[in-house]
């Protein structure tokens, strides 16, 4: 492993693993492995020496660190300052609990973003500007820190979520703001997914500025305390304007089902537990523990959630729906056959998939993202050839070659 | 020139929506407030996305020009075709296509205006909320990255697209997003066409995210003796996280032109703010009680405060129409807007910054601001002579500078065009431009789509 602790170490090594035609498996320190296809490279460069908050102006709601951050320092910068990430990124409990050190880059690389993004959008959209090497060795900025610019195209937002496979990125700023003086939640109780869904997104379009909306069926919800089917709704602002929102709801979705109220301290737990898919690892044993165990990230229309989640339990998945029914985390006993037909049923309502987590012969014959249509796979590698122009970065890992 | 083999198989295809009559190229020459006019050889009016993959296979094939056109607000010349060929008209494409209530989406033809959707929308209970100044096009939105008034509460274009239907250069259609809330598994082309001013591909068609209407609105407006205070009372709201939905900057020549032009009444020629609040009614009163607060600590002076539609529309109808209170206030004279953004930290030094160059060049100017992200236009007062339009360009350029000294952009939402490449060097540094020089060739080999914009080609000459 590569591990440079400055932009000229970066700059020195791609260039020479281009000049060399040597792949390189670039990451930070490797919690997420596992996401999509393994990749085929030589060499692995890290970003893990590359640390620490460049610069943070508590004032002007911005924050820049190198890539290499650990999440986890940076997110205690912004809390000792009383200000957090937008997009709640999460840290999924399957990449191996606290234990897991991820790094800000992959965050950004992998567009990650928790329960917060059906309000407060994604990570990407919080991305203000980037420094990276491009596949020449180049380093380039894109962006900067002002809260939006029109100059140019967006070289910043095509790189967040681009898994390492177009530039290495070496620091990222990006928005913030201040953390909420309150937060509550909504407990509605023993819905039906359909009904569910139905509830949340009457919940989204309510004048209440809702910041969460997710539904835990039997098997998730059991993992947070409750026998029965939960919907969650969460609302986060200063403390009298929740307490106010929070009962109107309770009142407007009263012919939904009946519910309950979580108080602060109940409301950060259980919004903790799904932005971090604990409830899979709980709820969903897989014989030969979690390495048996396939994990799909499933992104849909709203109104489709139900009846995709309905797929996944009839094929020995389960899970739970979060970003008012749009998002499905699941888990269930690796197997090609259940995978094929999950992807078939995601594929024909127009969704969209990330396999988070599978054993490796899986993850090499399966489509771990979708695949595109002929158009956009040829301008996807037109693009690749831009940046990357020998194909040194991250090969295989979101289709294969 | 278009050959006659271009004119015969367009006719043929476009009937009379395809026009090389002069009156349609003399509108297609030039977008607002737009002084390098260049005219198109022909003007087609497309009614669908086949009808403008056809038109672009073609021209691809011949390697003709083509540039967009929505509604022509843009204020950079992004729309005039400065090498010529085809100005491909957007604005019968005005479908909206589908409300989705439930899913708070709506899909649109690229020709649709924002009013005219959100019109349509007020019905179901739901809004869009990026508002720029002109009512433009969907479609012109996108490919310049809009935003407005309210960016700091909903954001910009950026963030309320979920998907788009494009057509590539050589006439490939492709859809990127979509209906899911997440956008692509892959590389996030929609981000890329957004803001790309026609130069990467024609969108014929927009899924955007909408919002509920808000059960209450709140208007206020607070007047302060100088910019600095009405300054720092903006970044002490926004930092204490009141999600104030509005809030905007108007300087003391600016008011004196509003209060004429719209007959605003008790009110003085003084650096203003303006908010507006969104919520339940307890949270709106209680996001204007704090702002009030923060204000008045800052000197902030007749803080008032309205909930009635009525009183609140007047305020910021005014608003709205400041681009033409400032031209009304010196009849006869051109308007030249700047768009520079700064960090929010160093904007009352940007605008004190401003306010000395205009005084050193003579010209007069108001400024208006979306100051909840640091984003200001200095609106350039000019005679309508050439001599004093060299001035007012001159101001712009250095006002330019002094945002990029500040650690700025040279624009903050009206986007590149022809008259701001020249700063992209500076602001991105040689690497990025190549890049995005790189993805142009990739996606547009043979440079038809909109030429000579964004980006300085020395290769191909402007005019
Ligand atoms: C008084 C006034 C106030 C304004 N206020 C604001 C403001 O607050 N915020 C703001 O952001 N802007 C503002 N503007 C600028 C302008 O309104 C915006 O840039 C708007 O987005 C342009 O939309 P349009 O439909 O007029 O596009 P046009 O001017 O027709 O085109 C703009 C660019 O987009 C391309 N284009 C148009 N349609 C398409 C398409 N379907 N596919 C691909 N490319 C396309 C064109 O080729 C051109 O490069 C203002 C302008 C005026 C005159």
């Amino acid at each position: 492993m590569i591990a440079p602790d400055s932009e000229a170490g970066f700059a020195c090594a791609i260039a020479a693993a281009t000049a060399a035609k040597s792949a390189l498996n670039l990451t930070g320190y490797g919690s997420k492995a596992g996401f999509l296809r393994p990749v085929v490279a030589g060499e692995t460069l890290s970003t893990r020496a590359f640390r620490g908050v460049s610069l943070y102006a508590p004032k002007e709601l911005v924050l820049s660190a190198r890539s290499g951050t650990p999440l986890a320092e940076l997110e205690a910068t912004l809390a000792a300052s009383g200000q957090h990430l937008i997009a709640e990124p999460p840290r999924y409990g399957f990449l191996g609990g606290a234990a897991a050190t991820q790094s800000f880059g992959g965050v950004i690389a992998c567009n990650l973003s928790g329960p917060r993004r059906i309000a407060w959008g994604a990570m990407r959209d919080h991305v203000l500007g980037v420094r990276a090497i491009t596949g020449r060795g180049e380093i380039m900025r894109s962006g900067g820190r002002v809260l939006k610019n029109v100059t140019g195209l967006d070289l910043a937002k095509l790189l967040t979520g681009s898994y390492g496979t177009l530039a290495l990125l070496t620091e990222i700023t990006v928005k913030v703001l201040p953390i909420p003086e309150e937060t509550g939640t909504l407990v509605l109780h023993d819905l039906t997914p359909a009904r569910a869904v139905a509830a949340l997104s009457a919940a989204l379009g309510s004048p209440f500025s809702v910041t969460g909306a997710a539904y835990l069926p039997e098997r998730a919800a059991a993992a947070v305390g409750y026998d029965r089917p939960v919907a969650l709704i969460r609302i986060e602002d200063v403390a009298a304007s929740v307490a106010y929102r929070l009962r109107a709801l309770s009142t407007q979705l009263s012919r939904y089902a009946a519910s309950t109220l979580l108080d602060r301290a109940g409301s950060l737990a259980i919004w903790q537990a799904v932005r971090d898919a604990t409830p899979l690892a709980e709820a969903m044993p897989v014989q030969g523990g979690l390495e048996e165990a396939m994990i799909w990230r499933v992104s849909v229309a709203p109104s489709r959630g139900p009846d995709i989640l309905g797929v996944a339990q009839a094929l020995g998945l389960d899970g739970y729906l979060d970003w008012g029914g749009g998002l499905l985390m699941l888990a269930g006993p690796a197997s090609h056959a259940a995978a094929s037909a999950l992807t078939e049923a995601v594929t024909a309502v127009g969704g969209g998939w990330w396999l988070l987590r599978a054993p490796e012969a899986l993850r090499t014959s399966l489509a771990c993202v979708p695949e595109e249509p002929p158009a956009l796979a040829a301008i996807r590698g037109r693009l690749q050839t831009a940046f990357d122009p020998a194909g040194i970065f991250s090969p295989g890992k979101l289709h294969a070659a | 020139m278009l050959h006659d083999q271009t004119i015969q198989a367009l006719t043929q295809r476009f009937g009379d929506r395809f026009s090389q009559h002069p009156a349609h190229c003399a509108t297609h020459a030039h977008g607002e407030a737009n002084p390098a006019a260049h005219q198109p050889d022909a003007v087609v009016f497309a009614h669908a996305t086949e009808e403008v993959a056809a038109l672009l296979n073609h021209c691809h094939t011949h390697h003709i020009p083509v540039t967009a056109f929505g509604a022509g607000t843009s204020l950079e010349g992004h729309v005039t075709p400065v090498q010529g060929g085809i100005s491909l008209d957007l604005s019968q494409m005005n479908q909206i296509l589908a409300v989705n209530d439930a899913d708070l989406d709506v899909r649109v033809q690229a020709g649709v205006t924002r009013r005219q959707l959100n019109s349509t929308l007020r019905d179901h209970g739901l809004f869009f909320p990026v508002d720029p100044g002109a009512d433009s096009t969907i479609g012109g939105m996108c490919a310049t990255r809009a935003s407005g008034t309210n960016a700091v509460r909903y954001g910009t274009m950026r963030e309320n697209v979920l998907g788009l239907r494009a057509v590539l250069a050589d006439g490939t259609i492709v859809d990127t997003g979509g209906r899911v809330r997440k956008s692509s598994t892959g590389y996030d082309l929609t981000r890329l066409l957004i803001g790309s001013e026609g130069t990467l591909g024609i969108i014929t068609e927009i899924q955007l995210r909408l919002f509920g209407i808000p059960e209450a609105t709140g208007a206020a407006i607070c007047q302060f003796a100088g910019v600095a205070a009405a300054v720092s009372s903006v970044i002490e709201i926004i930092q204490s996280g009141i999600p104030v939905a509005r809030i905007e900057f108007v300087d003391a020549a600016q008011m004196a032109a509003s209060i004429a032009y719209s007959k605003l009444i008790g009110l003085q020629a003084l650096p203003t703010l303006l908010f507006e609040f969104h919520g339940s009614a307890a949270s709106v009163a209680e996001q204007a009680q704090q702002a009030e607060a923060i204000t008045t600590e800052h000197g902030g002076a007749a803080f008032a405060f309205a909930t009635a539609a009525e009183d609140r529309n007047r305020l910021w109808q005014a608003r709205h129409d400041a681009f033409w209170a400032a031209r009304a206030s010196r009849p006869g004279y051109a308007v030249f807007t700047t768009d520079t953004i700064v960090p929010i930290s160093r904007l009352a030094e940007a605008i004190a910054q401003a306010d000395a160059a205009v005084a050193r060049s003579g010209l007069d100017a108001c400024v208006v601001g979306h100051v909840g992200d640091g984003n200001f236009h200095v609106m350039i007062l000019f005679p309508d002579t050439p001599e004093a339009a060299a001035r007012a360009w001159a101001l712009d350029r250095e006002i330019v500078a002094q945002a990029l000294d500040l650690g700025g952009a040279s624009s903050g939402e009206h986007g590149v065009g022809l008259g701001k490449r020249e700063f992209l060097q500076r602001e991105h540094g040689a690497p990025a431009l190549a890049m995005m020089r790189a993805i142009k060739t990739a996606l547009d080999p043979r440079g038809i789509l909109n030429p000579g914009k964004i980006l300085l080609d020395p290769l191909v000459s402007d005019c």
